[in-house]
Parts: structure tokens; C-alpha cells; sequence
């Protein structure tokens, strides 16, 4: 078979074949390389790629498995890892100036457990500055491209992963998810995004970010392999308190069950009142599409919702906090978008903090209500597919809205509910717009039942019409 | 709702925070104006009795 063939399989299609032995890693691993060097200077999605590092991996996964040492299906999958999560001896740079030199003594948690199952991290990808904001334009490396169109920006923050999961370069991306910065890249890149339960992954070693409400999770060419990479991510690190002891069950055995007797919650307000025309028309199909799988649909309704721009005082005196050290250092090396959308957290009152995050329990308090009636929700993950890199606004509703830097929010307002409520979200291709550019919808579920939220949108990514579509550049193409 | 340039500029001086040029504070406005807007929204907002957030947790 020839290599980039072996590029454009998924996880699950290709653990057995290393399992097996058809396939080595050394040669899996060699063709990925090759495909991030030819496609760097196309879509820009790698800090560093990591040559020697991946190498020594791949050879060693060989070894191993070739003794007889098979960890799983992630041993020898050549992986990204978006560049603000800390690897050992690896710059990791969170996509700015600022620290472009900084070099981590330890793993994360989440690479470490990677590590531990022999996959293979064929580098450090790109993102927006500091990963704050949804484009990643970053300033300081370059503008990351959508495989999809590459006028486009390919959703942020961790846009490197996205795209490289969406051009065939990597098996699996694991980027970051603040509010919405996995689940946008999967959208508008037209691959699976998955922000899983607040608690269920360890956030240790994910650096320069706010404690409340940020997730690493994994972006996939499929539902399966989201279920494979949350596997080994999930379970509780003692050093983490934000982690949680439970048990972890085994995803995959959620996959092809059936969605009879399970229901369905559609927001009545908030997620389809602004939202492209053509957005809504591909998420309104999905619905029916679940309805004929055997879902039965209930209008929920989610009057908090009116309050959830709220969230955002408290986000900017976070980011003020977890920033302040490297302004008062190293102000002049910050990108304007990131500068003038941080700062501003200084002027925030203490009284208004608290009111904000006395509105997050309120609407997490409505959400864990509407659960009890619903098994699961469907909103759309972004209300636009993707915007051009150059665009500053989008029209909606004939009201201009920024796409980046101080005051915007368009972009993630269907994503960071969930990451206010803490609740598992996933985001599935669900169609293209008529210039081909993708659409994602999400499914959530209740706290720590991703299986049930795999299973939807397991069966659902089966009948999707994105199924068999690929972008323009894309490995082989 | 809005808040003066030297109102800010009071508060930059008088809790020695980061300084900000006049064009700054032109830049730093929309999102200064998103948190003004996001909280007149909370006037009719009884907030007394509620609690304040904790992410959903797993019963333990």
C-alpha cells in the first residue's frame, strides 16, 4: 500500500495493521514527516515539526511491538500536540514571543499518558497567540490555513491540529478547549472535535490558561477514534484536584448501538436565533437525520441563556491574572488582538466577577435541569463556517460582529456554554456549505456520560452527508 | 454605560495597574464596552440567593 494511502486511514482502521504487523511504524511515521514537511508551507500548521524525536519513537514503538509489546491502538499513531501543552525537553512555545524559548521540564499529563501508549508526536502545532482566540492568525508564526480552503482560517485556537487532522498529516490532534477551541477546528476543518466532561481529563501541564472551564481534548478524522484518544486520555491524576475520581468505561462499546428510545433536546432559543442560513439548514437536517435513527426529538428551553455573555467578566479578570506577569516583563512582545483583549481585565470589579460567576451556576443549574428531561442535545458548533484569514467581521442579523480581538465572540458562542456548564460536547461534520466549506453540529450529553454522546454521534457521523469528503489539500491530493 | 478615559486612568494610577496610552484605551474599548453591555443585561437580575459556580461534579 502505498505510504500517503496509509496516511488518509483512521485510527481504527489502522491500529490492527500495526497490531498485526502489516503495517511499521518506522514507515508510518517516516510517511507523516514527509507529509508535514510538503504541506507546511501550504497550510502552516506546525511550530516545530519534530524529526529526530518522532523517529526515535517510531523505532522504538517498532521494537516493542515486535517483542510482542503491543500497548493499544494509539502504539505507533503518529499524533500533534498543540504547542501550549508542556512536553519534556520540547519548546513549547503557547504560540508566542514571549516564551518562544521556554523549555518544560515535564510531560503534561495528557502527554505523558500519549506517550505511555506508544503513540508518536510528530510535532508542535500551531495555534493563536497564547491560545486566546478562534482563528489562529498568530502573529508571530503565521497564519494557520484551512485544507478547505486555504483563504480561510481553520477555527482556533488549536487550528495546527485541525488542520493537519483534516489534511491526513496526523491520526489524531490533542489541542485545548476554553470555549471552543478543539470543537471549532473540528467544524470548520470538518473533523470530530470532542471537549469532554470538566474532570475527566487532567488539565496538568496545559499552561497560561484560566482554571475555570478549560479541557485538552483530542480532534480525529472519526467518532471512533475520538472514543480510541479519550481512552487513554481519561481518568482521574491525583495531582490535578480539577480531575475526578470515577471510573472510566470503555467508549468504543457504545459505538453502533442504537439511538431507539433515546431523547433528543433542541433548543428552542438562543443556539438557531443567530446562525447562518446555511449553517441552520445542515443542522436542521441532522436532526431529522436522528429522528430517522430512531431519536425522538423535545423542545428545550433555556431561558439563562439571555445572561451567558455575562461569563465573559469573569474570563477577562482570569486572563488578567494569568497574563499580568508576562505584560509587566514582556508587553512589547505581545500581538495586538491578544494585548488589547487582555488587558482591559484589569478594570473589572470584584462585585462583577462574582455576579458572573453567580450567573455560571444559574445557567449550569437550568442546563442540569433540561439534562433530566433530554439524553442529549444538539445545537450547531459555530454559527458561520469558516471565515476568510483577512475578514474582521462578519455580518449577522445586520449587525457587524469582530471575528478576533477585543469584544469578539461570535464565533464560540454555541461552544462556550459547555465549557460554562462543564458539560461533554462533541463536534461532528454534518455537510458543506455551497462553497465547500465545512459545517459541524455538536451533541451533548450529561456530565461523564461521553459514551452515550459517542453513541449519538457514532451513529449519526454514519449517515452524515460529509461522509467520504475530503479537502483540497489533503495528503496524496 | 461607559467609563470615562480618566476614570481609567485613575484606576490604572490608583491600583497601579498597566498603563495605557490614549490610542490604547481607543483599542481596549470594545472589549470594555462588551463587559459594560454583558452587565447592564444583569440589572434586572436578582442575584442575592444564587450560589456561585462550581463545575459539575461526578457524585462522589
Amino acid at each position: 500500500m502505498p505510504n500517503v494511502e496509509l496516511l488518509q486511514m483512521t485510527i481504527s482502521e489502522m491500529a490492527p495493521k500495526i497490531q498485526n504487523k502489516e503495517v511499521s511504524p518506522v514507515e508510518l511515521t517516516e510517511a507523516a514527516l514527509a507529509a508535514a514537511d510538503k504541506l507546511q508551507p501550504t497550510i502552516n500548521s506546525f511550530i516545530k515539526i519534530l524529526h529526530d524525536k518522532a523517529m526515535d519513537q517510531a523505532r522504538e514503538a517498532e521494537a516493542d511491538i515486535s517483542r510482542g509489546n503491543y500497548r493499544g491502538p494509539l502504539h505507533g499513531i503518529p499524533i500533534g500536540l498543540k504547542d501550549n501543552l508542556a512536553t519534556a525537553g520540547i519548546t513549547t512555545t503557547l504560540g508566542s514571543k514571549v516564551l518562544a524559548d521556554h523549555v518544560p521540564e515535564e510531560d503534561a499529563e495528557v502527554v505523558k499518558r500519549c506517550r505511555d501508549a506508544g503513540a508518536i508526536f510528530i510535532g508542535k502545532e500551531n495555534l493563536e497567540e497564547f491560545a486566546a482566540g478562534a482563528t489562529s492568525n498568530n502573529p508571530h508564526y503565521g497564519a494557520v490555513r484551512n485544507p478547505w480552503g486555504l483563504d480561510h482560517i481553520p477555527g482556533g485556537s488549536s487550528g495546527g491540529g485541525g488542520a493537519n487532522v483534516a489534511a491526513g498529516v496526523t491520526f489524531a490532534s490533542l489541542g485545548t478547549d476554553l470555549g471552543g477551541s478543539v470543537r471549532l477546528p473540528g467544524t470548520f476543518c470538518g473533523v470530530v472535535g470532542l471537549k469532554q466532561s470538566f474532570g475527566r481529563v487532567s488539565q496538568r501541564g496545559l499552561m497560561v490558561t484560566s482554571f475555570n472551564g478549560d479541557h485538552i481534548g483530542p480532534m480525529t478524522r472519526s467518532v471512533a477514534d475520538s472514543a480510541l484518544v479519550l481512552q487513554v486520555l481519561a481518568g482521574n491524576d491525583p495531582l490535578d484536584p480539577s480531575s475526578v475520581p470515577v471510573p472510566v468505561p470503555d467508549y468504543s462499546a457504545y459505538l453502533g448501538k442504537s439511538l431507539h428510545g433515546l431523547k433528543m433536546g433542541v433548543p428552542s432559543n438562543y443556539y438557531f436565533e443567530m446562525l447562518d442560513a446555511e449553517v441552520e439548514e445542515a443542522v436542521r437536517r441532522s436532526i431529522a437525520a436522528l429522528e430517522e435513527l430512531g431519536a425522538e426529538m423535545v423542545e428545550v428551553s433555556l431561558p439563562a441563556m439571555e445572561y451567558i455573555g455575562a461569563l465573559r467578566i469573569s474570563a477577562m479578570a482570569d486572563g488578567i491574572v494569568t497574563h499580568e506577569q508576562f505584560l509587566k516583563s514582556n508587553r512589547e512582545d505581545y500581538g495586538p488582538d491578544v494585548l488589547y483583549r487582555t488587558i482591559p481585565g484589569q478594570f473589572v470589579l470584584g462585585r462583577d466577577y462574582s455576579k458572573s460567576l453567580k450567573v455560571q451556576r444559574i445557567i449550569q443549574e437550568e442546563y442540569a435541569q433540561v439534562m433530566q428531561q433530554v439524553d442529549f442535545l444538539i445545537t450547531p458548533t459555530a454559527p458561520v463556517a469558516a471565515p476568510r484569514i483577512d475578514a474582521k467581521y462578519i455580518t449577522m442579523n445586520g449587525e457587524e460582529h469582530r471575528v478576533r480581538g477585543p469584544g469578539s465572540s461570535l464565533i464560540s458562542r454555541c461552544t462556550s456554554p459547555f465549557n460554562a456548564t462543564g458539560l461533554p460536547a462533541i463536534s461532528v461534520p454534518c455537510g458543506v456549505t455551497k462553497s465547500g466549506l465545512p459545517i459541524g453540529m455538536q451533541v451533548i450529553s450529561r456530565p461523564f456520560e461521553e459514551g452515550l454522546m459517542f453513541q449519538v454521534a457514532d451513529c449519526y457521523e454514519k449517515v452524515s452527508p460529509s461522509q467520504g469528503l475530503r479537502p483540497a489539500a489533503f495528503v496524496g491530493a | 454605560m461607559s467609563i470615562s478615559n480618566e476614570t481609567l486612568k485613575a484606576m490604572i494610577r490608583d491600583y497601579n495597574g498597566l498603563e495605557l496610552s490614549d490610542d490604547e484605551l481607543e483599542l481596549v474599548r470594545p472589549e470594555l464596552d462588551y463587559y459594560l453591555d454583558e452587565l447592564k443585561k444583569l440589572d434586572a437580575l436578582d442575584l442575592s440567593d444564587a450560589f456561585s459556580s462550581r463545575l459539575l461534579r461526578f457524585p462522589e
